[in-house]
């Protein structure tokens, strides 16, 4: 398998990781009441990969 | 059976809102897509990383494709796992805290409806993720590892998913039974380890055990499970399933005094 290829079969990877970070980073900042300060949950957010946005959603909005 | 219809969509409607419709799936195709990859890249993983004298020489067996997607499903019962527990603890007891509870509770409700369309939704929900998590895995095995019948897959998400909703059913009916979502999430996962900690120590002989499923699971890739045991297995998961939503439903009735205003 040649370079180029290989670089578009691990796209999706790339491609679903942006798309939960945006997801979670948009429900933050139109998230009122979130549990925690918005800054921290942003930065864990945008530097914890994947694990961040499900923690977001699992524990930073308050809806359990 | 109005009831439900309605429960259901109020389900489906929370269940955008708050984004598990997409966020779960994205997690279960992301696990099935890194469980092949890392394999493929392995070699180059270890040669960067580094640590190694100078003109180390590795030989790695090429592994067949039935073993990775039995890495797949593993990937699934750890993590797949702990992101279901967590996604659905709070169900029932979340929404007695948020209030939502309230504005349902004063009006005649049917509580097995009420227990059924959220069991329905989330069920919905995780079978659908493990479904596309597994299909992406597949796809990624056929392109690095070479083919698999599609027959024998089906096979194993098919066993595979009664399992998901044996999980999913104990999550919920913690849910209902206790006062957070925390606390449902703690038990719920205690009962997990706990089970498969018993059937390890003490299963061997066990054939006819729930707790197996998953491994009867993988056993369809190679080859084929003992149809008995396997059939035990799962007649026994359904029943359990059938009693805890009963138990389940009435719990949530019992709870219903709990509901913060």
């Amino acid at each position: 398998m040649d370079q180029t290829t290989l670089l578009l079969a691990l796209l999706p990877i790339l491609v679903i990781q942006l798309a939960l970070m945006i997801f979670a980073l948009v429900d933050l900042i139109k998230n009122p009441n979130p549990n925690g300060p918005k800054w921290m949950w942003g930065i864990v957010i945008v530097v914890i990969n994947i694990i961040g946005p499900i923690l977001y959603f699992v524990l930073g909005r308050r809806n359990y | 059976m109005k009831h439900f219809a309605i429960l259901l969509q109020k389900e489906w409607r929370e269940n955008i809102r708050n984004y598990k419709i997409f966020w779960i799936p994205a997690i279960f195709i992301l696990l099935g897509i890194t469980e092949p990859v890392v394999n493929y890249f392995l070699p180059q993983i270890l040669e960067s990383s580094g640590g190694l004298p100078e003109g180390a020489v590795f030989e790695l067996p090429t592994p067949p494709p039935e073993q990775i997607l039995t890495a797949v499903m593993e990937q699934f019962q750890t993590i797949g796992m702990v992101v279901l527990i967590l996604a659905y603890m709070g169900t029932i007891a979340g929404e007695r805290k948020s209030g939502t509870a309230t504005l349902l509770y004063v009006r005649p409700l049917s509580f097995p409806a009420y227990f059924l369309s959220k069991w329905g939704m989330a069920a919905v929900v995780s079978l659908a993720s493990i479904w596309l998590g597994f299909l992406a895995g597949y796809y990624y095995t056929l392109l690095f590892f070479g083919n698999l019948e599609v027959v024998k897959l089906l096979q194993m998400v098919g066993t595979y998913s009664v399992w998901v909703l044996l999980i999913l059913t104990v999550v919920l009916t913690a849910s209902a039974a206790l006062p957070n979502g925390g606390l449902a999430a703690a038990s719920a996962f205690a009962m997990y380890l706990l089970a498969q900690l018993v059937d390890g120590l003490f299963g061997t002989n066990w054939a006819v055990s729930p707790v197996k499923i998953p491994q009867y699971a993988a056993a369809w890739l190679t080859g084929k499970p003992d149809s008995g045991s396997l059939g035990g297995a799962i007649a026994i998961a359904l029943l359990i399933i059938l009693s805890l939503s009963a138990f389940g439903s009435w719990m949530a009735w019992k709870n219903k005094a709990r509901t913060k205003v």
